[in-house]
């Protein structure tokens, strides 16, 4: 035991070059969570007034430390909607001090005991950093009135949806694949529901959801642009409680509490749709079948004051079929065991396995013949995590993650089928990192790492080697040999520095790789795009990114303006050949050409943060271009996702203690597209001519929404909301796929034909808690 | 997909909308458009030239006269197109031969584009047997086109397909690839604008079968997914076996037909 001690005290010391003198110094450490729930809190600030650079934040499972020499401190503790504390404390000897928070439920009279730390922007060195506040979410106005996480971040600077109604989108220019999206740690691969019109989470079941620009600490990676990190409620450990709601389009129902009072607890969050019960009503479609559903669990155990185990899982389906004719199915599961251990004051490890797997199935049956598409993404994960915390001015993490992949692309079977060439592929992928969050000055912050990964291909295929698209080489690998490595390092940094109490700047530099490739050749995300791993063609895409910042709070913290500029520079982006076939062809990688891309953007954010209307007005001017040999003569185009501007206005007034008012506007330039250029004829068809890939714009796009919220005053332990929305109030057609025709009734000429979704589309949902 | 799409957006969202629109497109046409097809049927075989219009123009291409083309084999057959009309040349004593490498040849105004294309083997076309398909309440008629694919790798296979004489405007290119030396089930279903036109009992079902080279197929497979343009897909020209920027293809190909009465 005490040489495990002393070897993983050496670590870090070596890690992070701090003298053991540190042995002067005492440590406060414990958790903190929500005094009603039991719910650990994740970014609970801890400050010291005496020292006002010390400070540290709660991680993901409400744990803090926190090292000052000798004395006697006031410590104060605050958390977004929580009431904050203050104890003092007499440190002589380390000593555990564990916090419950207890929640603020109405800030409308100018609350006398400040509820929120406001000011985080302006101390802390994360970049490109925003944080959901579920409760925030749940009043704003929404699409079928489904609350949806994927949905509301896209009205942050930044992130831009990628089509009506959908919840696929893009981070700082990157494309859709580019953003980590991790449930409970696990990577979800397709996080949407009936083609992208609803996201895979259900708010009933989530804590917390944070998205970073690009700008990710070490122990995030894989993905180029984003990190979209998401964390399942752990159910409530003092008392049962029921959670539902009843909407148009779907139902929800959670039940959680305790396994042991105070110790232990689960949740379990079901819901499902039934517009098929609808369909069931129409003579036309009532063997039809169409509808989604989602399951969340999570239980955890407390095995003692310093281990705690985790257990969580995902399980969502779409299915959508045609009477006995055709049939399919997509979804994802998920599973993560934690083990949480705060191995010494200081040190708190983090242990995970994870399983991920998205899979879809498409069976057609007609006459005598038979047709299945098979298609999976399987991966084994791996995590060791750690957390340092040396003095009030370090925090370290450190660990590593060991990632196997098995892609399984759209394999056909069936009687109509002989052969299909196409095979399972699998990859190992592993990653060190070390990370240190380091307080430098009572104004300089500097958050600083190195990711180590690597990417091996593993063997049992054979790979073929493109160069612009033409085969020059095959290698065939052995099942169980390892084949080719991509090994990257990714340095890591931002620094912020406060200028004074109600401003600071912020700059920032990262590296991010990608192994896995999502092959889509549409704007809508179908549940069959590909997932390819890098191979010995696809190299693994790399960015480069320098973000710069300012952030200045007014009135008393209660206003806030942020304004980032960005620019990114991509290596072997990929994009298709013209007339590319992903889905029949043998070898789709010989469909694929690689380049290089850039992105840059200016982004704004001014938010009000209190008082009876609340809200904030995001505004970002971008440009996002691939150079690819091959395409447009070489020379830089339009990425499909390049919108030039992206306005989002967003409100919420409380009108009294029962009704709250929200309200949304959008704007954005359209998506980057190729119209005709010319038409000919060939074999006495209309054939169109294009000339420049993504050298057109889709219409502008924009929307209202309005959404109203009532509150009845609670009875004993029973809550309930309506919420009453109107999507798209005033009916404007946005053109959500534009296409090209011979006019039907008119042979001499063509036409394009605008095809637009949801105008006014009403909502009400009920929701309750007890 | 792209169907699947459609079938979700209507099932779901009964409050989708389709309106025609004015675009401002750009206009980039007037280029050089060749269709050559050499067969094994006798000739005269026919190359038609003519220009890309724009748009918005009405649907009539310009004929280009004055081309000079030549279309020779690997067997050392040459032969010099003479005009016919509407921007159509004729072959005079070209024999189209299945295993024959044909290079095609047009020069106008001092551009010359040619391209090379090989008649690949003959695959019999067995019969046709009607093929339907239940949805919901309503039925579908559709052909499957019998024939065995030979055993090697590598054949590929066009169809068009005529509806009581009205052409299905439907690309239906078959490869190998998934299916090889087996007998063909794959049906073809004929899709029409509008439902009046949709094949029912008693329609007649006619169907020219071509065995094609793989450019050929590449060329055809690539209109069959940018279909209707814009928006799902990013369109482009479809690659071709034709050098020097020109549009179109240059096809020798083997013909056969069948027919059937839909009961």
């Amino acid at each position: 035991m005490l040489i495990r001690k002393s070897i993983i005290l050496l670590i870090c010391t070596l890690l992070t070059g701090i003298s053991l003198l540190a042995q002067q110094n005492i440590t406060v450490s414990g958790t903190i969570k929500d005094d009603a729930t039991g719910e650990l809190l994740i970014g609970a600030v801890v400050r010291v007034n005496e020292v006002p650079s010390a400070g540290v934040v709660t991680n993901e499972y409400g744990f803090y430390s926190l090292t000052l020499p000798a004395g006697r401190y006031t410590l104060r503790v605050s958390y977004t909607g929580y009431k904050e504390q203050i104890q003092s404390i007499q440190l002589d000897q380390s000593k555990r001090v564990d916090w419950a928070l207890v929640e603020d439920r109405k800030v409308l009279d100018e609350v006398i005991v400040r509820s929120v730390k406001k000011n985080r922007n302006i101390t802390s060195a994360e970049m490109g950093t925003e944080n959901l506040d579920m409760k925030t979410i749940a009043k704003l106005p929404v699409l079928f009135g489904e609350k949806d996480v994927l949905k509301s971040i896209q009205l942050l600077p930044g992130v831009k949806s990628n089509g009506e109604g959908g919840t696929g989108f893009s981070v700082r220019g990157g494309a859709t694949d580019q953003n980590l999206i991790l449930l409970d740690e696990a990577p979800v691969y397709n996080a949407s529901h009936l083609l992208g019109f609803f996201s895979t989470f259900n708010s009933d079941a989530l804590k917390d959801a944070s998205i970073i620009k690009g700008n990710s600490p070490a122990q995030y990676g894989g993905r180029l642009s984003s990190v979209m990190d998401i964390k399942m409620k752990d159910g409530n450990k003092k008392d049962y409680t029921v959670t539902g709601g009843i909407g148009l389009i779907a139902s929800r129902l959670a039940v959680e509490g305790p396994i042991q009072k105070d110790k232990s607890s689960f949740i379990i969050s079901g819901r499902r749709t039934y517009a098929d019960l609808f369909l069931k009503a129409s003579e036309d479609y009532k063997d039809n079948k169409l509808y989604f559903y989602d399951l969340n669990a999570k239980a955890n155990y407390q095995i003692n004051k310093n281990n705690r185990v985790y257990l969580s899982g995902y399980f969502g389906r779409d299915v959508l079929g045609v009477g006995n004719t055709f049939g399919t199915n997509w979804g994802n599961t998920t599973a993560t065991l934690r083990w949480n251990s705060i191995l010494h004051r200081k040190l708190f490890s983090n242990t995970s396995l994870i399983y991920s797997n998205y899979k879809y199935q498409v069976q057609i049956q007609n006459n005598d013949n038979d047709f299945q598409i098979n298609s999976h993404i399987r991966d084994w994960n791996l995590k060791q995590d750690f957390s340092y915390y040396t003095s009030y001015r370090h925090t370290v993490r450190f660990g590593f993650q060991s990632m196997h992949h098995t892609l399984m692309p759209s394999k056909f079977s069936g009687s109509l089928i002989s052969s299909f060439p196409k095979t399972t592929r699998r990859s190992w992928e592993n990653a060190l990192y070390v990370n240190d969050d380091f307080k430098a000055t009572d104004k300089l912050t500097i958050q600083y790492g190195l990711r180590l990964s690597a990417f091996t291909v593993l063997g049992g295929d054979r790979f073929n080697v493109y160069k612009n698209g033409e085969l020059t080489d095959s290698v065939f690998l052995e099942k169980g040999k390892l084949g080719k490595t991509y090994l990257n390092l990714e340095p890591r940094i931002s620094a912020n520095y406060q200028l004074n109490d109600v401003s600071s700047v912020k700059l920032g530099y990262a590296r991010n790789t990608q192994n896995l490739h999502l092959l889509s050749n549409s704007t809508s995300g179908n549940p069959t795009d590909q997932w390819i791993g890098s191979s010995y063609s696809v190299k693994p895409e790399i960015a480069d990114q320098v973000s710069v910042g300012y952030s200045r709070n007014f009135d008393d913290d209660n206003y806030e303006i942020n304004v980032e500029t960005y620019y990114k520079a991509l290596q072997n982006q990929i994009d298709f050949k013209n007339g590319a076939d992903i889905n029949f062809t043998p070898d789709v990688e010989g469909e694929l050409l690689s380049g290089k891309g850039r992105a840059y953007g200016l982004e704004l954010i001014a938010k009000k943060k209190s008082g009876k209307l609340t809200g904030w007005v995001s505004y970002t001017l971008s440009k996002t271009e691939r150079k690819i040999d091959g395409i447009n003569n070489n020379r830089w185009y339009n990425a499909r996702q390049d919108k030039t501007h992206d306005l989002a206005v967003v409100g919420t007034y409380e009108l009294n203690q029962k009704w709250t008012l929200s309200g949304l506007f959008v704007y954005s330039t359209g998506n980057a597209v190729t119209y005709p250029t010319g038409k000919y004829k060939i074999n006495g068809q209309t054939v169109f001519q294009y000339s420049d890939r993504n050298a057109d714009r889709m219409p502008a796009y924009h929307r209202m929404d309005l959404n109203a919220t009532y509150e009845p005053a609670k009875k004993k332990r029973f809550h309930s909301s309506w919420s009453f929305g109107l999507y798209n109030v005033y009916g404007r057609q946005n053109a959500y796929i534009i296409s090209f025709e011979d006019h039907p009734d008119d042979p001499t000429r063509t036409r394009a034909i605008q095809t637009a979704l949801f105008r006014w589309v009403p909502n009400i949902t009920y929701n309750f808690k007890f | 997909m792209k169907r699947l799409v459609y079938l979700v957006m209507s099932m779901v969202l009964l409050s989708s909308c389709e309106k025609e629109i004015d675009l401002k497109l750009k206009d980039k046409s007037g280029d050089i458009v060749i269709e050559g097809n050499i067969t094994d049927l006798p000739g005269p075989y026919y190359v038609s030239v003519t220009r890309s219009v724009a748009f918005t123009e009405t649907n009539e291409y310009p004929p280009v006269t004055g081309a000079e083309i030549i279309i020779t084999d690997d067997f050392g057959q040459r032969d010099s197109l003479v005009y016919h009309a509407n921007g159509l040349y004729k072959t005079n004593t070209l024999m189209g031969l299945y295993g024959h490498t044909y290079t095609l040849s047009v020069t106008v105004e001092g551009t010359t584009y040619t391209a090379t294309c090989k008649m690949p083997q003959w695959v019999r076309l067995d019969s046709l047997k009607q093929d339907q398909i239940r949805f919901g309440t309503e039925v579908r008629y559709g052909v499957v086109p019998f024939y065995i694919d030979p055993p090697e790798l590598g054949n590929y296979y066009r169809f068009i397909q005529f509806v009581n004489g009205r052409r299905d405007k439907g690309y239906y290119n078959f490869s190998d690839n998934t299916n090889n030396g087996m007998v063909n089930t794959r049906p073809l279903y004929a899709s029409f604008e509008r439902e009046e036109d949709e094949v029912k009992p008693g329609d007649k079902i006619e169907l020219e079968m071509q065995c094609i080279d793989y450019a050929v197929y590449t060329y055809f497979n690539a209109l069959a997914q940018i279909e209707g343009g814009g928006g799902t897909t990013t369109p482009a020209n479809p690659p071709t076996n034709l050098s020097n920027g020109a549009l179109g293809i240059f096809s020798a190909h083997t013909v056969q037909t069948g027919s059937i009465i839909i009961e």
